[in-house]
């Protein structure tokens, strides 16, 4: 090993949302004198838009700074990693790309079931993990509490763990002396074929898709032809460098460095994350480990509200997809909806961030229709069919057996809330693997669950039930036979095919009345009584009638009434526009996402 | 200049009718004299600066104009002869059954009044409590009398839809205003406005929580949309019965009695309004003045002249109004005026009414259906471009 790889340490930092993971970086990047504080623009390290409102991280990157210990300088590369459960398997590569992880907790909320995943992860991965409790300076903090939670779930010793605040910057130049002292160098072999790991890819308009990589082993340099294992696509290197946290370009990566390589290529597609960089002429033998397609979990319909924009969505996803490997689709008709795509998303949270920037950022206005997994279908004719649309559900006589997607879901929650989450739990055909409790005042459960009902509104209601308190981490855990019907809404006696569900039989009734009910109070009165139907196999289990509207007019109407008259009624159109004509009824955009909120209470 | 219409508001009622919202302010409010000075100086500033045109209707609504003192009444009438060429051909002013005595009546009569508008709003006293009115059924038919006596035509506002009626009270409600041979008919349905007004400022201590209160729950306890559509088909029908035309939404005449004022605005005419929340449309534009009295007040004392409103669709807008009439658009007509792209938008959207049934076509001209009239924002929505 050179004397420059052994001074390399790479690390990130493994954080819930909102434990000050973007404040403390910016604290490290000051502190390292990588950005002055005149150049700082608060949380450098999240350059979405829309990543800052949300307040997560979508698209990790990597920012190199120097730092000096008794003298000695070191160069340290702090690798971003997304922090919400869609995009476990980003986190996974980032941590790959890594030696070692700071593992933040913020002392008045101590560990959350996220946070925990990816510390197993990390500890998985062999990564050295530096604990650090941070907002240490808040007032009426319990460190001890804290500590115990890290004893607990990871095992750490007192005097491991770090103080911190990003705040005031207390503890964080401790914090960098423990990454050196702690994250062990990078090991590689300098004069091994190039491979080098893909830990993000974006789109760049003016370099073609831009590579974060670790090089793992090898070098690479500026004009070198490169080859990737998984696409095999080749590119000429026309740029590489390192972030600081702006782009300087390099002549060369060596082994352990962590950079950019600007590959020309023009999607994301080709160069995916996970994915090892080699040389075209002197190829190595074997891929790094662990790379894997991303694999979509969550489905839904995608239409645009008025078909003359159907040309403008598909535009929009094409161009989406050049930055967004994990977004898959493709066309789809619906009898209600017209002509729309079926989309693959990594979870719920990757489904939203696809629906806002359509509308941010392309104009599209679209219609979304309910989520669902996707079904696998045994045919009695022995074969296996993916079913990620519940319209297309083949008819029941075919069917040998159906088989849907169960996670392991953890959840950590304040033990006051135990009961309360368990009886959510409970009604999502869940199973309790384990309960443990972190500390006096933390539980953690483990479940085996659907992905079918954590998709149904889990999230929300957990939150709720647990006032904000309780976190949520699931992984898939496999296939299992599911007693499940096709439950069909018919509006008006025509059937809506966007509204059709794939539901469990026992709950099948209760769901079907509690989706028409809740589509009552959707879908506006019309000029004729309306019935909402739901049925199964044919078979009407729920009614209601959306009542004729009998009075709309503004009788009273004189001069000085005009204006203001006219508003009301653009009033009323502007709610008009937002509706789409099935049949001969007005249906609004939200009655298609009915189904997932048919836990609410009636308003 | 062909002559224009004028609109004066007198804001000041006795007592506040919960429902309404109008300008309104206390009789005894210290406002009063400096309001009417303020009105007096508008319609001078306003008569100079459009030339002194030719008045060709006159409208005193308020609040209850009925209540202004003979001198008063005599202020006004001096004024607007002073402002405008004055040779109109119906004046009507609004009257409260119970404020209109003898005198009061007279002095109307020298201003050249032709027509009253009567608040009766019910000739039921359940009705008249429900609707938080203070004048008592007897009122109206003796001031219904006095009118006619010095040879006034009467019109009769009536309120349906208010908690508890039924529709036995509304047909005795009806009959009542038909058996008093009154030439005109207002009957609006219970309509509740539950945003907050500016004009609620002109009573002391504001009191818009105690309003809204009253107004949301007298709201839950209306007749639904259903049983109002009843009432309503049943003013149609027993109306028409007795003689008098639909002829617009919630306007009923006896032949040769429509309101000349009032057609002014639905044919989109010009006219200026004069007072607190008056409006006027003068040159293709609409414009208001403050609802509260101060900020009416001030504005007038400094010069400042009318708000201009926001620009509406004008061919939209037109639309609209025109079809609150028995005699609708000729969209013959309306391409001429406004060009063809926005015509053809309002033909498109009159023929999806049509086969909702809620338009009538007799050529080129199109009507309102009688379940048209009851849903007419459904047609109105879809002339919005």
């Amino acid at each position: 090993m050179t004397e420059a790889q052994e001074r390399i340490r790479n690390f990130c930092v493994i954080a819930h949302v909102d434990h000050g993971k973007t404040t403390l970086s910016d604290r490290i990047l000051e502190t390292t004198g990588t950005v002055n504080a005149r150049q700082m623009r608060d949380q450098m390290l999240d350059n979405m838009d829309l990543e800052r409102e949300k307040g997560i991280t979508i698209k990790a990157r990597a920012v190199r700074m120097a730092w000096t210990v008794a003298g000695e300088p070191y160069e340290l590369n702090l690798i971003d990693t997304p922090g919400h459960v869609d995009f476990n398997y980003e986190v996974s590569r980032s941590l790959a790309a890594c030696e070692g992880a700071v593992l933040l907790v913020d002392v008045s909320q101590g560990i959350e079931a996220q946070t925990l995943a990816n510390a197993y992860l990390a500890v998985e991965q062999g990564l050295e993990i530096i604990p650090v409790i941070n907002k240490v300076d808040l007032p009426n903090v319990d460190l001890d509490l804290v500590r115990e939670d890290l004893r607990k779930a990871l095992g750490f010793r007192d005097d491991e763990i770090l103080l911190t605040s990003g705040k005031s910057g207390l503890g964080v130049r401790e914090l960098l002396d423990a990454v050196v002292a702690r994250v062990p160098a990078p090991t590689g072999a300098r004069a091994a074929p190039l491979r080098a790991l893909i830990f993000d890819s974006h789109y760049d308009q003016f370099r073609g898709v831009v590579a974060h990589v670790r090089v793992v082993d090898g070098e690479v340099a500026v004009g070198d032809r490169i080859r990737l294992f998984a696409t095999d696509k080749e590119a000429d290197l026309l740029e590489l460098g390192t972030f600081a946290p702006d782009p300087r370009t390099r002549d060369r990566l060596l082994t352990g460095e962590v950079g950019y390589l600007a590959t020309g290529l023009k999607t994301v597609q080709d160069c995916r994350v996970g994915d090892t960089v080699t040389l075209a002429i002197r190829r190595a033998l074997e891929p790094l480990p662990g790379y894997r397609p991303a694999k979509p979990m969550v489905f839904a319909g995608l239409y645009p509200q008025s078909s003359d924009d159907h040309p403008a969505l598909k535009d929009a996803l094409e161009k989406l997809k050049l930055n967004d490997a994990s977004l898959i689709y493709e066309p789809e008709v619906s009898q209600a909806l017209g002509f729309g795509f079926r989309c693959g998303f990594l979870g719920l949270l990757h489904l939203e961030i696809v629906q806002e920037r359509l509308d941010r950022e392309y104009g599209v206005d679209i219609i979304a229709t309910a989520p669902s997994v996707e079904y696998r279908v045994l045919t009695t004719r022995g074969a296996e069919v993916a079913i990620d649309n519940p319209a297309m559900l083949p008819d029941l006589t075919t069917i040998e057996e159906i088989r849907e997607p169960w996670m392991k879901v953890t959840i950590i929650v304040p033990t006051q809330h135990v009961g309360a989450v368990m009886e959510l739990a409970q009604g999502k055909r869940s199973a309790l693997a384990e309960m443990t409790y972190l500390d006096p005042t933390r539980a953690m459960l483990r479940y085996e669950m659907p992905l079918s009902e954590v998709i149904v509104d889990f999230y929300d209601q957990l939150k709720s039930r647990s006032q904000g308190y309780a976190s949520l981490d699931y992984e898939l855990e496999g296939y299992r036979a599911a007693d499940v019907v096709l439950l069909d809404v018919l509006v008006a006696g025509q059937p809506v095919d966007a509204l059709s569900t794939i539901v469990h039989r026992e709950r099948a009734q209760h769901t079907g009345r509690a989706l028409v009910s809740k589509l009552r109070e959707l879908i506006p009165r019309q000029q004729f009584d309306v019935p909402i139907q739901a049925a199964i196999g044919g078979k009407v289990v729920a009614r209601e009638t959306v009542k004729a509207l009998r009075k709309n007019v503004i009788a009273k109407c004189y001069g000085g009434d005009i204006t203001r008259k006219r508003k009301l009624l653009e009033k009323q159109k502007a709610g008009k526009k937002r509706m789409k004509m099935v049949g001969q009824v007005e249906i609004p955009q939200e009655a298609f996402l009915a189904v997932l909120r048919t836990g609410e209470a009636p308003s | 200049m062909r002559g224009i219409s004028l609109y004066v508001h007198i804001p000041f009622c006795a007592a506040r009718c919960p429902y309404c919202d109008f300008a309104t302010a206390p009789a005894t409010s210290a406002l009063r004299a400096r309001y009417l000075d303020a009105l007096v100086a508008e319609i001078a500033r306003e008569g100079a600066l459009l030339g002194r045109p030719r008045v060709r209707t006159i409208y005193v609504g308020g609040g209850t104009p009925s209540l202004l003192e003979p001198d008063e009444v005599g202020r006004l009438a001096r004024a607007l002869a002073e402002a405008f060429t004055v040779r109109p051909r119906e004046v009507t002013v609004e009257a409260n059954p119970a404020t209109l005595d003898r005198a009061r009546l007279e002095a109307w009569r020298a201003f050249g009044v032709t027509r009253l508008s009567l608040g009766a709003q019910s000739f039921s006293g359940r009705g008249l409590r429900a609707l938080g009115r203070t004048h008592q059924p007897d009122d109206v038919a003796p001031a219904v009398d006095a009118g006619r006596s010095v040879g006034l035509r009467v019109s009769l506002d009536l309120i349906f839809g208010w908690p508890g009626q039924t529709p036995a009270e509304w047909r005795a409600d009806l009959g009542a205003a038909i058996s008093l041979g009154v030439d005109h008919l207002s009957c609006y349905p219970l309509e509740l406005e539950l945003t907050r007004e500016d004009a609620v400022a002109n009573w002391p201590g504001g009191g818009w929580p105690t309003l809204a209160r009253w107004r949301a729950a007298t709201a839950a306890t209306q007749p639904d949309d259903r049983a109002i559509a009843v009432l309503y088909a049943m003013a149609h029908r027993h109306l028409a019965r007795a003689g008098y035309r639909h002829y617009e939404i919630a306007n009923w005449a006896r032949p040769g009695s429509r309101s000349l004022h009032n057609a002014v605005y639905w044919r989109s005419g010009e006219w200026l309004g004069v007072g607190a929340g008056a409006h006027s449309h003068l040159a293709g534009a609409r414009s208001h003045q403050p609802a509260a009295l101060p900020a009416y007040i001030e504005r007038v004392e400094r010069a400042l002249g009318r708000i201009a409103d926001a620009a509406g669709d004008p061919a939209a807008e037109e639309a609209m109004l025109r079809l609150r009439l028995d005699t609708g658009i000729d969209i013959g007509r309306s391409a001429a005026r406004w060009g063809t792209p926005a015509s053809a938008r309002i033909r498109g959207a009159l023929v999806t009414s049509a086969r909702r049934g809620l338009i009538r076509w007799s050529g080129e001209r199109a009507t309102l259906t009688p379940r048209g009239r009851i849903l007419a924002n459904e047609v109105f929505v879809r002339l919005l471009p």
